[in-house]
């Protein structure tokens, strides 16, 4: 009785995560007008590249539309404002921004914001200097990171 | 000294000797069956040991039966008892324990997820877009070779 139990238990959660995966799956390769009204309303900013998207892409934006509603009003605006141009960034740039924005999370608050002004002195800085910083700076992540 | 008294003293007395008596007896006999003991055989020694294993045995199946009948054994053990009769109740309605444990490793499943779900929604771009900093500030190597300057 108990083998079959466990044989039962076993099969239910299979299922589970094989119907699971298949809904994560087709919602990746889901183009603009298959997406749900909540969905296209977070992801407006992409509408007219959304159907260029890998379907990798298309999956890291659905999991920024789920998490959306979870936010307040003003980081949802923030969101919102800054979709397009990390729609735009490259892998590099986005592994570089995720691992840099863990490093953010971990420090202090007075550290945090000592940075925030750090940034604001970065961007009166003149786009030819900050050109020139960016090219010497070689990359953080390989090819192989990203695979 | 009353007659009352007197009597009782008596009866005292008689009692004390009485024990001196029966305790005087048992020493004798503990004496002789430690000397016998020593010179014991081999075959009576085997028969004693069989007859003392028989002797447990007999007293444990009591004690098992005596758990099943009044529910608590001699030494109280309340836990025992417990599962005696929650294994009990499973035996018997094997359905409502399926029902539980699938219920139990469904919800466990379902924790696990959240767990990891939780852990992912500190992590997830959505929440890095709606950061202190721009994801340009993260993502820019000028900016960070500037810091290491500065």
């Amino acid at each position: 009785m108990v083998r079959i139990q466990l044989r039962l238990t076993g099969a239910i959660l299979l299922l589970a995560l094989f119907f699971s995966g298949l809904a994560m799956a087709d919602e990746a390769n889901a183009v603009w007008a298959q997406l749900t009204d909540e969905q296209q309303q977070v992801l407006k900013p992409l509408a007219s590249e959304w159907d260029t998207l890998r379907p990798w892409q298309r999956e890291k934006m659905l999991d920024i539309a789920r998490d959306y509603p979870k936010m307040n009003a003003n980081k949802q605006e923030l969101v919102k404002k800054r979709l397009s141009n990390w729609s735009r960034m490259t892998p590099y740039e986005r592994e570089n921004a995720r691992k840099r924005h863990q490093q953010f999370q971990s420090l202090p608050a007075d550290k945090k914001v000592e940075l925030r002004k750090k940034w604001q002195e970065y961007q009166k800085l003149p786009e030819s200097e900050r050109a020139r910083l960016r090219a010497e700076s070689p990359d953080t992540y390989t090819d192989a990171d990203l695979n | 000294m009353s007659t009352h008294q007197n009597k009782m003293t008596n009866v005292n007395n008689e009692q004390d000797t009485n024990a001196m008596v029966e305790k005087q007896i048992a020493n004798n006999i503990i004496e002789l069956l430690n000397n016998r003991a020593q010179q014991l055989t081999a075959p009576e020694k085997q028969r004693l040991a069989a007859a003392r294993s028989l002797a447990v045995n007999q007293l444990t199946s009591l004690q098992t039966q005596a758990i099943g009948h009044h529910g608590i054994n001699q030494s109280g053990s309340v836990l025992q008892w417990l599962g005696h009769h929650v294994g009990e109740y499973f035996g018997h309605h094997k359905r409502v324990s399926a029902v539980l444990m699938i219920g139990a490793v469904l919800l466990t499943f379902f924790a696990v997820q959240q767990f990891g779900f939780n852990h992912h929604l500190e992590n997830s771009d959505a929440f890095l877009l709606a950061s202190d900093l721009p994801p340009e500030a993260y993502a820019d190597k000028g900016f960070n070779a500037w810091l290491g300057s500065n």
